[in-house]
Order: C-alpha cells, then structure tokens, then sequence
C-alpha cells in the first residue's frame, strides 16, 4: 500500500515537471510589442463611369451646364481643326503636335 | 464671272460654269433649316451661294444624344459630295446655322452632262478629289493628334 502511494505521489509529481517543462518551451520569450491598429484609409471615388463630366479649371474640377460643355466641345473641334489646317499648310511635326487653348486640354 | 469661284467648278470657262449651274436649282434655308440628315440616300450634290451649312455628327454626352459640329462650309465651297461617291449616303448631317442659299445639283443630271462633256467632268473631278483629300487630310491629322495625346496620357 505505501509502495502504492510512493509511485501515485512520484507519478503526479513527474506529471507536473512535464507539464510546467512544456508550458516552457512553447510560451514565447519576448512579449510582442504592441500594435496599434492603422487607420483604415478611404475607399476612393470611381472614376471611369462617372455621371457628371468635369472640366478643370484654376480651382479645381466642377461640374459644368450641358450648354457650356457643348460650347466648349464646338470650341475644341475649331482649334483641333485650325492647328490641323496649320499643319496641312506647313506639314512639320512641330506643327502637328502644337498645343491648343482649348479647355479640354488645359 | 463671281460663279467661277465655286470650288467645285474651278478651272472650267465660263460658258461651262453657267451650263452646269443651270443643271440644278437654287434652295433657300433658314437658320436652323436641315439640307440633309445623316444616313440619307445622297442624291444631290450642294453649292453653297452664300450663308453657311454646319456638318454635325451625333454624339452622346451626359446621357443626352446631340449634334456636335465637326465641319463648316461657307459660301463657294461643296457639301454633300456622297452624292457623287458610292454608296451615295450622307455621312454627316447638314443644316443651316444662319440664311443660305445653296444650289442643288443632282447626281443624274451632272452625270449625264460629263458623259457629254468629258473635259468637264476631268476638271470637276479634279476639283472635287481636291474637297475629298482636303477633307481626309484634316481628319487623319486631328486624329493623329488625339492619338498622341492619349498615348502620352496612358503614359503618364
């Protein structure tokens, strides 16, 4: 019966080395450094299937009325077709790819 | 001698010139007035008297189909020369944007005439392969500009 009780004692004891032994080895050494969440950044607005055409302008980018834009649609084909025609006149690549006032493209 | 300078007739004696004018008859339109629409069968060919026709072309913006202008022709200058080229169907729309007057030639009636008087229809056909390439010159270099800058966008 003592030799019962002798081995239960050494076995729990065995039991509580191994235990605290793999407790050990598989807790991490050093505390991680603690991290701090990122701002989640804004998702940006879709820009190839927008509603309203925008043109630039000195303060940035507007919404314009359909007249106006038609306006200055006409306007832009009548430069496009004056620096061509100036091109046609005097066929240089210079002229070919001169730049216009054009709100278009400015 | 002032009908001499119709583009189209350039290069032909006078006698010749008032013989092919009188082929056709004179139109009058009002500002807003359409001469032709797009897609219609070309079966005359116009001089622009005086006045101005705008050549539009469809395009949709904000939803909303409308006319934007790609060409004027004034006074002295052709409109309409699908009528003399295959498959004889307007590729533009025409309209008057202020009172014009044009003379309107029809595809019969000049083709008729050249067979009868060839040197005519040389000379004709010279002036109006002149309004053909002008045309298709000027369309290929505002192309090629477009191209360019939309090539040096993608690059940006």
């Amino acid at each position: 019966m003592e030799m019962l009780l002798m081995g239960i004692c050494i076995s729990v004891f065995g039991m509580g080395i191994a235990c605290a032994a793999f407790g050990a080895a598989v807790r991490p050494t050093q505390s991680l450094p603690e991290r701090k969440p990122e701002p989640v950044k804004a998702v940006a607005p879709e820009r190839f299937f927008v509603s309203e055409v925008t043109v630039p302008t000195s303060v940035g980018r507007v919404s314009i009325p359909i007249e106006a834009l038609l306006a200055q649609l006409e306007r832009h084909v009548r430069l496009e077709q004056a620096a061509a025609e100036s091109f046609l006149a005097e066929p240089t690549s210079a002229l070919l790819h001169s730049k216009t006032i054009s709100p278009f493209l400015n | 001698m002032a009908n001499a300078q119709y583009e189209l007739l350039r290069g032909l004696e006078e006698a010749d010139v008032d013989r092919v004018l009188a082929l056709g008859s004179r139109i009058s339109l009002s500002g807003g007035d359409e001469l032709f629409p797009l897609g219609a069968h070309a079966d005359y060919l116009y001089l622009v008297s005086h006045g101005q026709i705008s050549l539009t072309l469809p395009m949709k913006v904000r939803e909303q189909e409308t006319d934007v202008q790609v060409e004027e022709r004034t006074a002295w200058q052709t409109v309409g020369w699908s009528a003399l080229i295959p498959p004889h169907r307007f590729t533009l729309r025409a309209t008057a944007t202020v009172g014009t007057e044009v003379v309107a030639l029809s595809r019969d009636s000049l083709e008729k005439y050249f067979t009868t008087h060839p040197e005519v229809g040389y000379k004709v056909s010279l002036n109006l392969a002149a309004v053909i390439g002008q045309r298709l010159q000027l369309f290929q270099a505002m192309w090629l500009r477009e191209v360019a800058r939309m090539v040096e966008h993608r690059a940006a």
